[in-house]
């Protein structure tokens, strides 16, 4: 019996179908017939067969709603406005009978009943809906600008995060275990919810299991049907979360297992449980490049960029997600200090600027302190020497400064030191004698890499075993 | 009357003569061709379905497939040295200090250590084996390095150890593979050609996957380890050879000028564009490309590949010996294809395969001598990548298909005359330098013996994952279409191996 009552119960989508064409039906015949008023009599049989299944699609809607887990709360407006839609037919079919008994229904105007049916029907249909595909369903595959119009902008799913300094101090249930939950998982198993009986938006509904029984099998990951259904193929029936929705990340899913593996505990540390660094990797917050300035900058149409490829530049953005370029003349030995005017419609974009080997001179700094968030630049292997360089100081993110094989000078060394953010300048192969000794790199302060390294001949080079 | 019935007659005669039964199957053919290829020319966006040349956007990948692109996130390195020692290098010889195994030299190797792990040719119960070298700490890190490679000690502080690499592979080939394209098997695409197709090529006149080999033979597993598998062709490594011509047959045949090469490929290329004014199909243009680079190439690959105009300090400071073949040529070429803005430079040394089966491969002799051989080229290309700042923003990887036992190989069972390992993959040392890495660093701890990993053990697939991290992928999200899935470099696995990144 129980059996049969679920079977009527999951035929409720199909039943819901009925009463909604006939009444559809119905309210299009007033329409074309609300001059003539021939046809009552067929308007009057179809609210008769509309009010029957109606009931019937109420009825098997109830015994879904017994069937499924559904908590009332959620089925409440739609149940009831399901009977309201079974209820105005009736009402309609009474008002449309040849010999209406009942005096007062004779004095409501039709259009009244006509219009409430019209609103319950459209109303208990977009209800329902939303309870079997979710309320986010159908504005799901709009654009996201066209949904934050409508102010139900995307939703934006956040990843729990664990601090550098105490991580190991975190609890791992409740810092990590239960936000994965919340994020893949408690939208269906909720106490509102709890489709297969079960919760898992805190640890009572967590230990005591669903409708099939416990979800955890303490320190058995492989045999909790938590962690275990998660893990199926995407295409398995048993899969959670369902396909359609957003899946678990990989990191997530170990942290899962981690977890029962450990015997599920609520309240113990990462660091209690000693779990290693490595396990957590993926909950540190990215930490972000640094290389580049922190600012945004207007991005450079496709032309622009096209015509300065044709003029033999290589130009590239430094990642697909910044509008900064980079600059290279590896192809362009040609690159004299006129050519630099070509640059000038993406001189705020330009943070890697390599004129290397090309046929530049002094008069260039001028040009190159111009660019405000120039970041890398490379001089090497031309004929500069150093004169004017100071015009570069300007040049706020000047980090790295490559000035090997060039005709740099002494002399000049000192106005380098000025420069804010400069960290290394390379003078391998100029003018300038590497002194005796060398300090190493030192955070915050101006390296200079004389180069000229050297393996000095040893011994051992030339023995053969 | 008569004489025109005649006429007639004779002239169907000849038609119905002149319509041979190959002609019937010709035609049949021709039309049935035609219906079959009529569906294709409207399933795909060639000729039929777009005649307007200019309503079709071509992007620069279809003209020229390694023009360059942005990564998509920032990225530490734009080139990469890959170098691999063919065979297998003893990391118990060279990085991993083992103390411990010292004492137990010549004691049977435990039997729970033997149990479930196939070995190449270690048979019964082989006797565990001392380390041959001498150990000390050196530079500011205090990392261990052996005396087999005094030069390289001196620039330990530049590199990242991974002193427990995974490998699942304990014979050459498939061990190979699985290093540089991520499966054992063929077919997938090596990590140079990855990172040529997802990056393109900064210089217009070289190939952007350049490979170079040393030590006599190519590795085991063949072309393949760097080969483009299922992504175009045009993305698999180039090998350039360090002694005749770089590249075979680049040279202009006898009689044939520069100015005449030049005229033919220009004719070849205006019967092209005329091909694709009428076609549209960008294959032409690729193809045009294609023949304008080998030209350009023809005078651009010889240059970069000399290296005797380099200056005498530089050739003394790698060991180099010019017109031979050898490692300390290729790491010297690799600075200079690098400085030229070649994306990927892969060196292969073959003759690691310490078994001990004579002298060349016994790991107290022969070993000792290929040490001394990459020693000082690999110690200068570090050192010489950094005096141009070019360490900064080129990724330096050092490594072999797998590792060697701290047993000592007892092939057949039978003791053998000279001290060798077997191969070994539980956990083997790598190293990396460059834009990126952490100084100094060294991730993952091997046992009292070296024999498995304790802490830090890495896969391949991390260490795959680490390189693109590198580089600006995100290795599960960079992804090529192939028989109905995306495939990745790192397959379903990986991790970024964060602990040896700045």
């Amino acid at each position: 019996m129980e059996a049969i009552l679920q079977l009527i119960g999951r035929l409720h989508p199909l039943v819901v179908h009925l009463p909604i064409g006939f009444i559809m039906a119905a309210l299009l015949l007033q329409w074309y017939d609300r001059k003539n008023k021939e046809w009552s009599n067929i308007i009057g049989v179809l609210f008769q067969w509309a009010f029957v299944f109606a009931t019937i699609a109420c009825i098997s809607g109830y015994l879904l709603y017994k069937g499924e887990g559904y908590s009332f709360e959620t089925v409440k407006i739609h149940l009831w406005m399901g009977i309201f839609t079974a209820i105005f037919s009736l009402l309609m079919y009474l008002r449309l009978a040849t010999s209406p008994k009942i005096i007062f229904i004779r004095r409501v105007p039709v259009v009244l009943f006509s219009f409430s049916l019209l609103f319950l029907i459209s109303f208990t249909g977009h209800l329902g809906g939303n309870i079997t595909h979710g309320s986010d369903y159908l504005i799901e595959p709009l654009p996201n600008n066209i949904k934050s119009l409508l102010g139900v902008g995307p939703e934006v799913y956040e990843m729990p995060t664990l601090e550098e300094e105490n991580w190991e101090a975190a609890i791992l249930y409740s810092d990590l275990v239960q936000p994965i939950l919340n994020n893949r998982c408690v939208s269906c198993h909720n106490a509102k919810k709890e489709k297969g009986e079960l919760r898992l938006e805190e640890a009572n509904g967590i230990l005591k299991g669903g409708e099939d029984g416990l979800v955890i099998e303490p320190n058995e990951p492989e045999k909790s049907s938590l962690y275990a259904r998660m893990i199926l193929p995407l295409d398995h029936e048993d899969h959670m979360p369902p396909k359609d929705k957003d899946q678990p990340s990989k990191e997530e899913l170990d942290i899962i297992k981690i977890w029962i593996a450990n015997g599920n505990p609520f309240d113990k540390s990462i660091g209690e449980m000693g779990l290693k660094k490595e396990s957590v990797q993926a909950f540190f917050p990215k930490a972000k490049d640094d290389t580049y300035p922190d600012v945004e900058v207007a991005e450079i149409p496709q032309d622009t960029i096209a015509s300065l490829k044709k003029k033999g530049f290589h130009v590239e953005r430094i990642s697909k997600e910044s509008n900064f370029i980079k600059i290279s003349c590896i192809n362009k030995p040609s690159f004299s200090d006129q050519d630099f005017d070509l640059l000038s419609s993406v001189k705020d974009q330009v943070v890697y600027l390599d004129l290397g080997g090309t046929r530049i001179t002094e008069a260039i700094f001028e040009k190159i302190s111009t660019l405000p968030h120039l970041t890398i630049l490379k001089l090497d292997n031309t004929a500069v020497s150093g004169e004017n360089i100071e015009t570069l100081e300007k040049l706020g993110y000047l980090k790295n400064l490559n000035l090997m094989g060039t005709n740099f000078e002494e002399v000049h060394l000192q106005k380098l030191k000025r420069f804010k953010k400069l960290q290394i300048v390379y003078l391998f192969n100029t003018p300038i004698k590497r002194p005796d000794h060398v300090d190493g790199p030192k955070e915050g302060e101006l390296f200079i890499d004389y180069g000229g390294y050297d393996l000095p001949k040893i011994a051992t080079d030339s023995i053969v075993y | 009357m008569n004489s025109l019935d005649r006429l007639i007659k004779e002239k169907l005669q000849r038609e119905i003569q002149a319509k041979t039964r190959r002609h019937f199957i010709k035609d049949c053919v021709a039309g049935m061709g035609g219906l079959a290829l009529g569906s294709f020319f409207m399933s795909c966006n060639s000729f039929l379905g777009n005649r307007d040349t200019a309503k079709i956007a071509l992007t620069e990948r279809d003209i020229n497939p390694l023009a360059s692109m942005a990564p998509p996130f920032p990225a530490k390195v734009k080139s990469v040295i890959y170098l691999h020692m063919a065979g297998a290098p003893s990391q118990l010889e060279m990085f991993d200090y083992k103390p411990t195994l010292q004492k137990l030299n010549n004691q049977a190797c435990p039997q729970s250590l033997l149990e479930g792990k196939k070995f190449a040719f270690i048979r019964g119960t082989p006797k565990l084996l001392g380390p041959q070298a001498e150990f000390k700490q050196h530079g500011e890190s205090g990392n261990w390095v052996s005396n087999f490679l005094p030069h390289f000690s001196k620039v330990v502080d530049e590199v990242a150890f991974l002193k427990a690499v995974n490998t699942d592979q304990f014979n050459h080939g498939p061990a190979q593979l699985f290093m540089h394209t991520g499966s054992p098997r063929l077919g997938r695409p090596s990590i140079g050609s990855w990172v040529t197709y997802g990056l393109g090529s900064e210089n217009q006149n070289l190939p952007g996957f350049v490979v170079l080999t040393s030590g006599g033979k190519t590795p085991d597993a063949g072309k393949s380890v760097w080969g483009s598998g299922f992504l175009p062709s045009v993305y698999q490594g180039v090998q350039c050879r360090s002694k005749g011509d770089p590249v075979l047959y680049i040279d202009d045949p006898k009689g044939i000028t520069r100015n005449l090469k030049k005229s033919t490929i220009d004719a070849i290329n205006n019967i092209n564009k005329k091909e694709f004014d009428e076609y549209s199909d960008p294959e032409i243009l690729a193809r045009i490309n294609q023949y304008e680079m080998a030209y350009r190439m023809q005078t651009a690959v010889p240059e970069v590949m000399n290296i005797n105009n380099e200056p005498e300090h530089i050739k003394e400071m790698y060991g180099v010996r010019p017109g031979k073949e050898s490692f300390a040529n290729n790491c010297l070429l690799a600075r200079k294809l690098v400085e030229d803005g070649v994306r990927f430079v892969q060196l292969f040394d073959w003759g690691w395969d310490s078994h001990g089966t004579g002298h060349d491969t016994a790991v107290d002799l022969g070993l000792r001598n290929k040490c001394t051989e990459i020693d000082r080229p690999m110690s200068a290309l570090l050192l010489d990548l950094k005096q141009r700042g070019l360490l900064d923003e080129t990724l330096v990887v050092w490594g072999g298909e797998f590792g060697r036992t701290p047993m000592q190989e007892n092939r057949e069972g039978q003791e053998m005359a000279y001290k060798g390992r077997d191969h070994h993959g539980d956990a083997f040392t790598m190293w990396m330098a460059g834009g990126g890495i952490k100084k100094g660093a060294s991730w993952g701890l091997t046992d009292e013996i070296g024999f498995s990993a304790l802490e830090g053990q890495v896969s391949v697939h991390d260490v795959h994952a680490t390189m693109l991290h590198l580089l600006g992928f995100d290795h599960e999200q960079f992804t090529f279409d192939f028989q109905g899935r995306p495939f990745r470099l790192t397959d379903v696995e990986g991790h970024v191996i964060h602990e040896i990144l700045a």
